[in-house]
């Protein structure tokens, strides 16, 4: 259907932010909802972190764009409402991949969204979270710069190469900042929760909004190109065994990827459970047979379970390169994963609430090539050797 | 007075030498060291059964990828080591495995420790491109003088206990002008004798300690005054100090002190309901939620600070360089001062809060 795209028109004199920030204050005001969930530095802190707010007068100390990703937002709506939703109606402003894991983590049970809003923004990326640790006035003096059109260079790799950086569907209202001209931002509802918030701050949905989404449009083919450039070269690298021992010889198992991981929401993981733990015999048989045995020996083989066990959401927000102590690329090796895998399933993690984990679908027909019968197969194979 | 061992060899290859000795000759069935396992500064901790495998040996390589101790408590814990191994190891990961085993988490039965006076380590991030190896000649140099080598972590530039407490043998690196050439290894148990006993080489007897070594721990512990003071870390600010943090764990999934199967923060015990926050938020007007960064760090210190050895790695893992070695390190010092407790010095000494002293804190009380 190509007709014009509409959303609500929002002022924003003080520019993207400022505007995001005026938006919530209305919103806050006409009790559209009673707080909002967002990267904030207060009670005289210099660390972003994600808190609940309802005065408005802490509003001034927020980041709805957030030039680090301190914690992924689903891992915080997760904290907030997995225990059940609370009475209050909460705005949650996150970047769109936080939206992506939050709707996965929703088909886990993981959070509640009951009383929650979800609203995302359009995202610039977010700055390594290293660099931003080893000086944090820089890093953040090097994201304004970013933000006002400099060279996208400081940016995590995979937010460079992120071509889900605007709406997604998940959500219940976008705010678009792309594309606008200066003094204003666009709000644009995705679900019936979204138009509500609209309605109660008395805003209309019906203008053309169409400049921001020929930007979005644009911006998301350019990156689609650099995503594709940048997993063919990394494929080269890292796809196959001998390659991927090679991406990971660095591990120490420290786990931080798995911990920092939204969608790795197990209470304990397999590789922390006693189902790891041999006895020494074990071990050593081990090492025998090879001459010698790495220890921890599960090194590879828990990327791979992990892998195994979350790529199907993974929603590329580089947490867990964030977190990696020796710098391995995870995510970008997960992210090169995750596309297959879901591209197989045509499965897009995060886009909606209704579409259901692939994993969690019977279909009778179903890669019918890979399921060879062991007639058909070893059977005859083992004829033949015999 | 202990035996010392003179094999006319570098000291990295008269390590490989002492261990291919010990495979070969089959006193021990396996060696546990360090392996190198990529072309860019990588090595990790392995158990090697195969002599030839030795030549990837590294066992005085100045990186620590996790510590030995977490390693060799997980080798023997369901089972103590049913046959000789011989384990390198730096000093504070033998006494972080004394500590272990003093908490029924492994054995030390049937493990030969080889350990040596340590120069201390570079930091993980390091570990790339070869940037370990591009300073080597400075580490090696620093050894000879008896130095702290530039750059490397400063838990280890700060560390007094760089002398192995409980080694069966000990490679004398520090204050060893020909540590290129020659090597000492010190037989310090009669474990150690017998092991080494008839490897070709000049036997002699000799200690350890020296000049070099007194005043090396002089420069460390003026080190480490400096350090604590630039950090502020004498009355520091626990909320500016742990700001950062990003809630994930990593400082006690490596820390060789951190045990729990489960750790009380991933039980669900720091968990709160919708209620816990709309409450915060009445009262405040805001509520932070996860993580909760000073009551994990304080429970932690709570926890380790009695067997905490400084060994660092807490802070060599962490995300956002929070300065948890000095952290660490100056509560543990307090901690252990108070009842006269050096965490990996004696395994038969034992823990003090679970050795029962009828008189213990009277005062407190």
């Amino acid at each position: 259907m190509a007709s014009t795209q509409r959303g609500a028109i929002f002022p924003a004199e003080g520019g993207g932010e400022g505007g995001v920030l005026d938006f919530i204050k209305q919103a806050l005001g006409k009790g559209c909802f009673d707080a909002v969930l967002v990267p904030a530095k207060l009670s005289g802190s210099d660390s972003f972190t994600y808190s609940l707010i309802k005065d408005e007068s802490l509003l001034k100390d927020t980041y709805p764009i957030c030039p680090i990703m301190p914690v992924q937002g689903a891992k915080a709506l997760s904290s907030l409402t997995g225990r059940g939703k609370g009475k209050k109606g909460i705005a949650a402003l996150v970047r769109p991949c936080e939206v992506r894991a939050t709707v996965e983590l929703f088909k886990l049970g993981q959070v509640d969204l009951g009383n929650i809003f979800l609203i995302s923004i359009d995202c610039p990326g977010a700055l390594p979270l290293a660099d931003w640790a080893k000086d944090p006035k820089k890093a953040e003096e090097a994201f304004s710069e970013l933000l006002k059109g400099g060279a996208s260079e400081s940016l995590r790799p995979v937010c460079r190469i992120c071509d889900k950086f605007s709406t997604t569907g998940g959500e219940d209202l976008h705010i678009g900042i792309l594309g606008a001209k200066s003094g204003r931002i666009f709000l644009i509802p995705s679900s019936p929760k979204g138009k509500n918030i609209l309605d109660c701050i008395g805003i209309s949905v019906e203008e053309d909004i169409s400049e921001w989404k020929d930007k979005v449009d644009r911006l998301t083919e350019e990156r689609r190109e650099k995503r594709r450039q940048a997993q063919k070269e990394l494929e080269a690298k890292a796809v196959g065994l001998d390659k991927l021992l090679d991406v990971f010889s660095k591990c120490i198992n420290c786990h931080n990827c798995m911990r920092v991981c939204p969608i790795c929401y197990c209470r304990q993981c397999f590789f922390d459970s006693d189902n790891m733990k041999f006895a020494f015999e074990d071990y050593l048989r081990r090492a025998e047979m090879m001459g010698g045995l790495r220890l921890p020996p599960e090194t590879l083989l828990f990327h791979l379970g992990r892998m195994l066990h979350m790529s199907l959401s993974c929603v590329s927000c580089g947490a867990c390169e964030d977190a990696c102590p020796t710098s391995i690329p995870v995510a970008q090796v997960f992210s090169l994963v995750g596309d297959k895998n879901q591209k197989e399933f045509d499965y897009v993690p995060g886009r909606s609430l209704n579409e259901p984990l692939p994993l969690r679908v019977y279909e009778e027909k179903e890669f019918e090539e890979v399921e060879q019968s062991y007639v058909e197969t070893s059977a005859k194979q083992e004829a033949q050797d015999a | 007075m202990p035996k010392a061992l003179k094999l006319n060899k570098g000291a990295e290859e008269c390590g490989r030498e002492l261990l291919r000795f010990l495979l070969e000759g089959e006193k021990v069935e396996g060696v546990f060291t360090l392996i190198k396992v990529d072309e860019s500064g990588g090595v990790a901790y392995s158990l090697v059964t195969d002599p030839n495998v030795l030549e990837e040996a590294m066992p005085l390589f100045p990186l620590m990828p996790t510590s030995a101790a977490k390693v060799l408590s997980r080798l023997t814990l369901v089972e103590p080591a049913s046959k000789p191994i011989a384990a390198v190891v730096r000093p504070c990961e033998l006494r972080a495995l004394t500590e272990l085993i003093k908490r029924s988490q492994g054995s030390l039965k049937n493990l030969l420790f080889i350990s040596s006076t340590c120069v201390g380590v570079y930091p993980l991030e390091m570990a790339v491109n070869g940037n370990i190896e591009e300073k080597l000649p400075q580490y090696w140099d620093a050894v000879k003088k008896g130095e702290i080598a530039a750059d490397i972590r400063p838990a280890c530039a700060a560390c007094e206990h760089f002398m192995p407490y409980n080694a069966d043998m000990t490679v004398a690196l520090i204050g060893n002008k020909d540590v290129d050439k020659q090597c000492v290894i010190y037989l310090n148990t009669d474990k150690g004798e017998q092991f080494a006993a008839g490897i070709a080489g000049e036997l002699a007897e000799g200690e350890v300690e020296s000049e070099v070594i007194e005043g090396l721990r002089s420069k460390r512990e003026a080190q480490k005054k400096k350090l604590f003071d630039e950090l502020g870390i004498g009355d520091f600010d626990i909320q500016k100090v742990f700001e950062k943090c990003i809630g994930c764990h990593g400082c006690s999934k490596i820390c060789p002190a951190c045990y729990c199967h489960v750790c009380f923060f991933d039980s669900g015990g720091e968990e709160h309901d919708s209620n816990y926050y709309e409450t915060e938020l009445e009262k405040k007007g805001y509520v932070r939620v996860l993580p909760d960064p000073i009551f994990y760090q304080l429970v932690r210190l709570f926890h380790v600070s009695m067997s905490c050895v400084g060994c660092g790695l807490c802070a060599d893992v962490c995300p956002v360089n929070i300065p948890l070695w000095a952290v660490a390190l100056k509560t543990g010092e307090a901690v252990q001062k108070a009842f006269d407790y050096l965490p990996g010095r004696d395994i038969e000494e034992g823990l003090p809060i679970t050795t029962f002293v009828p008189e213990g804190f009277a005062g407190a009380g």
